[in-house]
């Protein structure tokens, strides 16, 4: 499976996704004892030393030999082990077989690109240095004016891009790869230095001072140039990044600009590590600087250390506590704000209860006795036809009630006579009254 | 911005029209310790020292400048409030003095952990020792309380004494030690007996001797996890000097004198009338039940916490 580019689209989260599933699914795993490690060295040196990269099976034997009795001192069973490792280590894809005669005769084996580059990484000394640098961006920018030239030549936009993308993709891209390699190499290189540091202070604390100093300065020149290199060479190479940038953007090749803007970036990114390096290594010696100088030189026999160890700890001396300054903060006073006039709380004026008012009070019975009056008037012959014409006006349940006072007042208003027989007759179908006559005034009787 | 301001200072009033000169003095009257990690303030107060001097001076303070490289104003008189730092605050401030001086230190570039910090106590204390001084008001000790109440008690006392500058605060619980942590190395100091470093200082006010373990009373330096961390170590306010006919009467007479070297006289104690009957009985009773319960009487001793505080007059 190729490798990720950083920079292209495959590696956004979802390329990421389905990258790591594919590596996943294949199951990888690198299993390297230090003996394996070191066997595989010997066939990276030996390579290098005799300019063949490929080895006989019984080369890799000698080889394994050679490595075994370094790391182990231990000839016994050498060939056994040896072949074990061999096949540890092509099962691994570490060490491959490249002659293909198969069962023919025997092999030749070499070392994988992945085995180069794990012994690689153990063995390489590349950390970046002002000299290295200087070569690389040279080299570097003799590439870029190549590309420039061939681009300034091309008419179309296929033909800058022709001329552009892949000169920049290998070329150039392999180049400040080697730079940021080396980089890595160098952050590394620091690391052990501030570890080596410390092993000799905790060693030799009086008399690590001269060589942590050492270290300190060798470290700190190294950076020193390389930023000094970084920023001369950056500003050339960015602009000649630019001029073929505009080239570019003239003929509308958008595949060179894409690769031009990567290119920009990495050495932006190149030039950045530098000065954070420079920066934070600045504040490391500075540091330890005082502390050689404060705390190393003031208390060659770490006698304080021990006392005051003693003292936490109680076996000497006597408590005591520091004194500080202890002054509260100035108060700042809040500005009065006036606060708004409230209306007292008051009862209301007015009075709630009404005074009661007279009002002309309506008498039933008086109605009562005018409806009756008029139907008299009206020439009512009977008490039953005065009492349906009266209550025929009132709700059916006050009728009955009305009926006796109906009776009252035509008994006070009117002559009434009334059969021997008195008869009882229906005023509506709810109830009956006893039935009167009206006699007229001098008249004979309805 | 640099260290140095190379600004050359005609008279005091240059000084105080400075810009820093606000933040500066405030940060001195507070106890802040200033080193060389505060560039610009470093620089102006290298740059105006001398009539800064002065001018502290007529407040009854010195400035004091140490080898080391920090500033820090120790307040003499009676007319700035000082205080003195509690006995947990020593105890964490001599804990990251010593990672300070350690080599594996140096390999961080000063910078440790509250971890590294409790592993340092705990290897120079040991663990009992530890627990019983953050957990000096418990009768009985529950482990996973106490060894919560060493944990959070820690934290506290760094937090204050990064208010004072002795420390930064970094994220993920990191520290970054300063130089002016020496001042906590400082009585053990020289080539000299111990005796005599620390007679000088005591003598000049700015270190005092306190009560031995043995003498000291119950609760001197319990902690409360609960209790409001308090980064600025801000104490009551310094009365103004009043008249005072009875104490100014006398006061030239000799004063009677023991064998002790009078540099050497310890604090007084601090007033804990009901330190053995204090609510602490029934709160040990249930030492599972949570740390708040076993700090619900550490709110008198918060004034402990935070040092003694010497109001002049």
């Amino acid at each position: 499976m190729p490798p990720l580019d950083p920079a292209s689209p495959s590696a956004s989260p979802s390329g990421e996704a389905s990258a790591l599933l594919a590596l996943s699914s294949r199951a990888p795993k690198l299993e390297l004892s230090t003996l394996d490690l070191c066997f595989l060295a010997t066939l990276y040196l030996r390579g290098q030393s005799s300019g063949h990269s490929a080895f006989s099976e019984e080369q890799l034997f000698e080889h394994f030999e050679q490595a075994a009795q370094v790391v182990e001192r231990d000839p016994s069973s050498v060939r056994k082990r040896a072949t074990h490792a061999i096949a540890r280590l092509r099962a691994q894809r570490l060490l491959s077989r490249v002659d293909g005669a198969g069962l023919m005769r025997a092999g030749e084996y070499a070392l994988s690109r992945l085995g180069a580059s794990i012994v690689s990484f153990f063995l390489e000394e590349e950390v970046l240095t002002a000299e290295t640098l200087t070569l690389l961006t040279r080299t570097l920018e003799s590439s870029l004016r190549d590309v420039l030239v061939r681009a300034g030549a091309a008419t179309t936009a296929a033909e800058l891009d022709d001329a552009v993308v892949g000169p920049l993709k290998v070329t150039v891209h392999e180049l400040m790869e080697g730079i940021e390699r080396r980089q890595r190499g160098l952050d590394l290189q620091q690391e052990q230095f501030q570890k080596e540091i410390s092993a000799l202070l905790s060693a030799d604390w009086f008399g690590a001072v001269e060589s942590c100093q050492t270290l300190l300065e060798s470290t700190a020149a190294t950076l020193r140039d390389l930023n000094h290199v970084l920023l001369s060479e950056s500003h050339r190479l960015q602009a000649q990044l630019e001029d073929l940038q505009e080239l570019a953007s003239k003929t509308n090749a958008s595949s060179a600009e894409e690769a031009i803007r990567r290119a920009a970036d990495q050495i932006d990114r190149i030039a950045a590590w530098s000065a954070g390096r420079q920066k934070s290594w600045s504040d490391y010696y500075q540091y330890v600087h005082r502390f050689l100088r404060d705390v190393v030189r003031l208390d060659p026999s770490r006698a304080l250390t021990a006392r005051l160890r003693d003292q936490l700890s109680g076996k000497s001396g006597k408590r005591f506590t520091l004194a500080v300054a202890s002054t509260p903060a100035p108060l700042l006073l809040r500005d009065v704000a006036p606060s708004p006039e409230r209306p007292p709380v008051k009862r209301p004026r007015a009075e709630r209860d009404t005074p009661p008012s007279e009002q002309a009070a309506v008498d039933p019975f008086a109605v009562l006795e005018d409806s009756v009056r008029q139907k008299l008037d009206a020439g009512a012959a009977s008490l039953r036809d005065v009492t349906a014409q009266v209550t025929a006006e009132l709700p059916e349940e006050e009728r009955f009630r009305a009926a006796g006072r109906v009776a009252q007042v035509v008994a006070r208003l009117a002559r009434t006579r009334s059969e021997r027989e008195r008869p009882w007759l229906p005023v509506d179908e709810a109830f009956a009254i006893e039935e009167w006559t009206l006699p007229r005034k001098g008249g004979a009787a309805g | 911005m640099s260290m140095e301001t190379n600004q050359t200072f005609e008279d005091l009033a240059q000084v105080v029209e400075h810009e820093l000169f606000p933040d500066v003095d405030l940060a001195l009257r507070r106890g802040r310790h200033i080193d060389r990690e505060d560039a610009a303030w470093y620089g102006f107060l290298t740059d105006a020292q001398a009539m800064l001097e002065r001018f502290y001076r007529r407040y009854g303070a010195e400035l004091v400048q140490r080898t080391d490289g920090f500033f820090f104003l120790l307040p003499s008189g009676d007319k700035l409030g000082r205080r003195h730092l509690s006995p947990s605050e020593m105890l964490v401030g001599q804990g990251l003095t010593l990672l300070y001086l350690e080599p594996a230190t140096v390999e961080q570039g000063g910078i440790t952990s509250r971890d590294q910090l409790l592993s340092q106590l705990s290897a120079s204390m040991g663990t009992e020792q530890l627990m019983l001084a953050f957990n000096a008001k418990k009768k009985r000790l529950d482990e996973r309380v106490a060894q919560e109440m060493v944990r959070s008690g820690v934290s506290q006392a760094v937090r204050r004494l990064a208010g004072l500058g002795f420390v930064d605060l970094l994220p993920e619980e990191r520290i970054r030690l300063r130089s002016s942590l020496m001042r906590f190395a400082e009585p053990v100091r020289g080539s000299g007996a111990d005796l005599e470093a620390l007679t000088r200082l005591v003598a000049s006010g700015e270190v005092a001797l306190t009560e031995s373990d043995d003498d000291a009373p119950a609760g001197d330096d319990a902690f409360s996890p609960s209790a409001e961390a308090d980064s600025s170590p801000d104490a009551a306010p310094a009365p103004l000097p009043g008249w005072s006919e009875g104490s100014e009467w006398g006061a030239s007479f000799d004063q009677p004198e023991g064998d002790v070297d009078p540099a050497l006289r310890t604090l007084p104690k601090p007033e804990t009338p009901d330190s053995d009957s204090d609510s602490d009985s029934d709160s040990d009773s249930d030492s599972d039940s949570d740390s708040d319960s076993d700090s619900d009487s550490d709110s008198d001793s918060e004034s402990d916490e935070r040092g003694s505080e010497e109001p002049s007059s």
